[in-house]
């Protein structure tokens, strides 16, 4: 009788550290943005790539790659942390086939506070590149990369603890495409 | 009332058991359907011809070493048949996704709709290892290829996930010269 007493007064706390995962959880995936509502481009574009891979994937491929191995090493180390790579590219035929409210659908989940665009970053690709980075506190928990020519529009998004450097080191791989992302040098005032 | 939340808290937590359905069998139908087509499978050639290992040593530019799970694979090929996919394409990814349950998950989907070419790839858990489906629809050709990875094999072929498909497909469709 008092053992189910007992266990019936722990059974809010129970509760309260199963709220307590799942907010760090919805912390975690709070740098992952909508790319599903692009969607309706694939019927438009030449080619469409659409990639998916979530923190059981990464988990996987850092759990599986050697640290003693030194190319598995170099690729142990870029995806360490991540929670995913998600990847959404569109090419199209003819200039004019997405339209700027298709990018206003990316570029509006990316205004939000926890959203900073990074204003020193350039690429070797024509058009823009607007790169964007979620800071919670002073920790990087994601960051997003909108690149927009005149047939081709690109969102890249990662989610974890990822900086520029980390991201030109994924360029090429899992699915993320060659974005030539440079950072400017910083001016003095 | 806090019982009845934590309840239901750790439901939602709990994994989803993993329904043991034929998904390779059902998406080889569905294509089936949704094209009117027909499949030819080809057991002996995939147990005989699986080589991956070849993709693996590619990138690892090392020497070639197997690394399909031995009796793992599944192939059904649909050749020299009408595959029209014009202004279909989201239904037909529509019906993939709708064919698989929940426990695969979508890993690639690639669409090419000037050469009419599609490419889907799902994951699944196997246990320690990994099951991999590839579905890739051409104008006048289709493969479905399903075969098991060690986590490791896995690893290497996420690295490049476009080429992860059109790999693990040519693989399971070419014997060995030896």
């Amino acid at each position: 009788m008092k053992s189910l007493s007992k266990r019936k007064s722990r059974l809010p706390l129970v509760a309260l550290l199963l709220i307590f995962a799942a907010t760090l959880t919805a912390k975690a995936q709070g740098a992952r943005i909508q790319l599903s509502n692009l969607d309706h481009l694939a019927a438009r574009a030449s080619e469409t790539v659409d990639v998916n891979i979530d923190e059981r994937l990464v988990q996987i491929a850092w759990r599986a790659l050697s640290s003693n191995d030194v190319d598995e090493a170099k690729v142990k180390k870029i995806v360490s942390g991540l929670k995913g790579i998600y990847v959404k590219s569109f090419e199209f035929e003819n200039p004019g086939e997405f339209t700027p409210a298709d990018v206003e659908l990316v570029r509006s989940q990316l205004r939000g506070p926890a959203w900073s665009r990074l204003v020193n970053v350039t690429s070797k690709k024509d058009g823009s590149v607007e790169v964007y980075m979620m800071l919670v506190g002073d920790q990087i928990s994601g960051l997003a990369v909108l690149s927009v020519e005149d047939k081709e529009l690109t969102v890249v998004n990662i989610i974890g603890p990822v900086d520029l450097e980390k991201l030109s080191k994924l360029e090429g791989q899992f699915g993320v495409p060659e974005l030539g992302i440079e950072s400017k040098p910083k001016t003095k005032n | 009332m806090a019982a009845a939340l934590a309840l239901s808290l750790v439901f939602a937590f709990v994994p989803r058991v993993h329904a043991n359905t034929d998904d390779f069998g059902s998406v080889v139908k569905m294509i089936e359907q949704f094209y009117h087509v027909k499949h030819q499978g080809i057991p002996l050639l995939a147990r005989a011809g699986m080589k991956t290992a070849t993709t693996i040593a590619r990138i690892k530019g090392g020497t070639a070493k197997r690394i399909a799970e031995a009796g793992s694979i599944k192939l059904a090929i649909f050749e020299d048949q009408e595959f029209n996919s014009t202004g279909r394409f989201g239904k037909f990814r529509s019906a993939v996704n709708a064919a698989l349950d929940e426990t695969w998950m979508p890993f690639v989907q690639t669409l090419s709709a000037k050469d009419e070419v599609q490419t889907y790839i799902f994951l699944r858990n196997a246990g320690e290892k990994f099951d991999v489906l590839v579905i890739t629809i051409e104008r006048r050709e289709a493969t479905v290829v399903q075969v098991t990875l060690s986590p490791k094999n896995l690893a290497l072929l996420m690295q490049d996930p476009n080429g992860m498909g059109r790999a693990v497909t040519e693989d399971a469709t070419t014997t060995d010269p030896e």
